[in-house]
């Protein structure tokens, strides 16, 4: 008994270990995406390395997460699914560190009329998906109260869809000194980026029904 | 010899405990939270222990309702229910080992002679249909409890599922020291009158006859669990399974309630003590105080559609099982007696005839017999429908 007590508690923190490298990786790629606009390239390969390390980390840790649950026979009938929903949160942590790789490697060319569209999509992007997080901490502990925290990353995911939609706009109606080359590859990473808010509403629609089931 | 005319109880006992078990472990194994070895030794422990302590209480009112006074009697009884649950399983219908025997013990009494005590009968029929309404009354208040406290306390899911992982072994063992005090009766009551067992002092305790014999039930209940009861809680245990862990902690300990009240002679006297009627003491079928908790729970959660069917197997049961069973009995009493020879007992209270019309034992025969006939069509009548089922199926597919 008191192996499986150790091996509960080493668990819960481990699962809020997991969340807080999420929560993390979030913020590193909206101050990554930021020092890249604004210019500023050693602090974007500071962020580049420390995402490196937290989507690492993540990875090991989702693994030995699944691994317990496995192996102790952890909550049988709700292991498919939270092990569903540690897939997808570290695909958020995944996405934000390849968009600062996609920067890096081909280092597109953001105009100075962009900069501030480029943060406003990373930032509520990288919203949307840190908003999930005490949605899926509030799953474990008071998953009543799921529902209400989701209500921000839908409203977040949409705020997302608006300012890419008036990035591409902007890009492709106003600027007509950039080639459509350029234009093409702002386009691209900017979908890039706005594909965080979306693993972030698959991840929110699987808590949500996660929530309902255990409600039940 | 007295043990080989024991042997038909001690079946009904490894068939109880093959059947029954899963009604305690069956959803905590099922769901693979407790791993079979741990829960079938727990089980059988608390089996045994419960049967021993608390057995007396149920199987004075089975004595009541008709004491079988010859060892070949009881063993015939026994049979009879034993035949009765075997064929009925055979047949898929609802049938209960607890039924079973009063069917039997009522099939001795016709066939001997002996006035059915009605006040027993009436006490043990009046069980047999609270024990499941009372489990569904407990299952509503208690998962309503459990789900306020889950509320109430931010605990981790983690956490949460390792205390009802506890829970469920605690409860569990509750549920069985309940069966065994409770469902003793069915196995090994109609031997206590007629086998003469004395006290026997063990140092630093003693058990009487009737306890001896609740410890070979104990051991073939337990038996049945050891041998058989896992393949039973691998498959209903997985039907409980779709049941939250909190529902199954629930329904487990609603059974082990309702079996434990229905058995405690203490808590029947201090009901008693206080000034209310005093609890009856009577075997009650596991398996369905089991289905009324649970759909108690779907009552909770606001099911609209219950389980009409469900219901209906229940009730059917208290009718089909305990005919079928007397039946069953009252020819195998007279190939018993007539053709072996072997004493199957007398009636110690004759059915008297007064002549200023009929008592209440002779309404309750012809009620018994009118029921003996309806029931006789309703199992020809489910037999042959069964049969066209199949007929259609492999019409259908071949």
């Amino acid at each position: 008994m008191s192996l499986f007590t150790r091996t509960t508690k080493e668990l819960t923190v481990r699962f809020d270990e997991f969340f807080d490298t999420v929560e993390i990786g979030i913020l590193i790629f909206k101050e990554g995406v930021k020092a890249y606009v604004s210019g500023d390239r050693e602090a974007f390969q500071n962020h580049l390395s420390r995402i490196d390390d937290l989507e690492s980390k993540a990875d090991a840790l989702q693994r030995s997460i699944e691994n317990d649950m496995i192996m102790h026979s952890i909550l049988p009938q709700q292991r498919t699914e939270i092990v569903k929903l540690l897939w997808q949160l570290d695909e958020i942590v995944d996405t934000a560190k390849g968009s600062l790789n996609e920067f890096y490697i081909e280092m597109p060319h953001i105009p100075g009329s962009l900069v501030h569209d480029f943060i406003s999509l990373a930032e509520v992007s990288g919203n949307a998906a840190e908003e999930l997080m005490p949605a899926a901490r509030a799953f474990f502990r008071e998953p009543h109260l799921v529902r209400e925290k989701l209500i921000k990353v839908y409203f977040f995911e949409k705020e997302t869809d608006k300012a890419a939609f008036q990035l591409r706009k902007k890009v492709f109606h106003e600027m007509n000194d950039l080639s459509l080359a350029e234009k093409a590859h702002i386009r691209y990473i900017s979908h890039h980026i706005e594909n965080i808010s979306d693993t972030a509403q698959d991840a929110a629609d699987l808590l949500a029904s996660m929530a309902i089931r255990l409600m039940l | 010899m007295i043990f080989l005319f024991l042997i038909s109880g001690l079946f009904l006992g490894w068939t109880l405990g093959a059947n029954d078990a899963s009604n305690v472990f069956g959803s905590a194994v099922g769901s693979r939270m407790l791993s079979f070895t741990r829960a079938a030794v727990i089980a059988s422990f608390f089996v045994i222990i419960g049967a021993v302590a608390q057995g007396t209480g149920a199987s004075e009112t089975l004595g009541r309702l008709g004491s079988v006074n010859a060892i070949g009697g009881a063993f015939t009884v026994a049979l009879g229910a034993g035949l009765a649950v075997f064929l009925m399983t055979r047949a898929a219908l609802p049938v209960s080992t607890t039924q079973a025997i009063v069917g039997a013990i009522i099939g001795w009494n016709f066939f001997t002679g002996n006035a059915i005590d009605t006040r027993s009968l009436t006490q043990i029929l009046a069980t047999w249909v609270s024990g499941p309404i009372l489990g569904a009354a407990f299952a509503f208040a208690l998962y309503h409890f459990v789900k306020g406290i889950r509320k109430k306390i931010k605990i981790h899911l983690i956490r949460y599922e390792s205390y009802l992982r506890t829970g469920l072994i605690i409860v569990g063992a509750f549920g069985a020291y309940s069966l065994g005090a409770n469902n003793i009766a069915n196995v090994m009551g109609v031997f206590v009158p007629s086998v003469p067992l004395g006290t026997t002092n063990f140092g630093l305790f003693s058990l009487t006859g009737a306890q001896q014999l609740f410890f070979l039930g104990g051991i073939a209940i337990a038996a049945g669990i050891l041998t058989y009861s896992k393949r039973v809680m691998m498959t209903i245990g997985n039907n409980l399974l779709e049941l939250s862990p909190e529902a199954a902690l629930v329904v487990v300990l609603v059974q082990a309630l309702v079996l434990f009240i229905f058995s405690s002679s203490a808590l029947s006297s201090f009901v008693a003590r206080i000034g209310l009627p005093p609890i009856p003491l009577v075997p009650v079928s596991s398996t369905q105080v089991v289905v009324g908790a649970v759909l108690g729970i779907g009552l909770y959660k606001g099911v609209r559609n219950i389980n009409l069917k469900l219901v209906g197997s229940i009730a059917s049961g208290w009718i089909t099982t305990p005919v079928t069973a007397g039946l069953i009995t009252f020819f195998l009493l007279f190939f018993v007696k007539n053709l072996f020879g072997v004493e199957i007992g007398h009636a110690t209270n004759p059915v008297k005839n007064t002549g200023t019309g009929m008592d209440f034992s002779v309404i309750i025969k012809y009620i018994i017999i009118g029921m003996l006939i309806v029931t006789s069509v309703y199992l020809v009548y489910l037999l042959r429908a069964e049969k066209k089922k199949t007929d259609r199926l492999n019409s259908k597919y071949y």
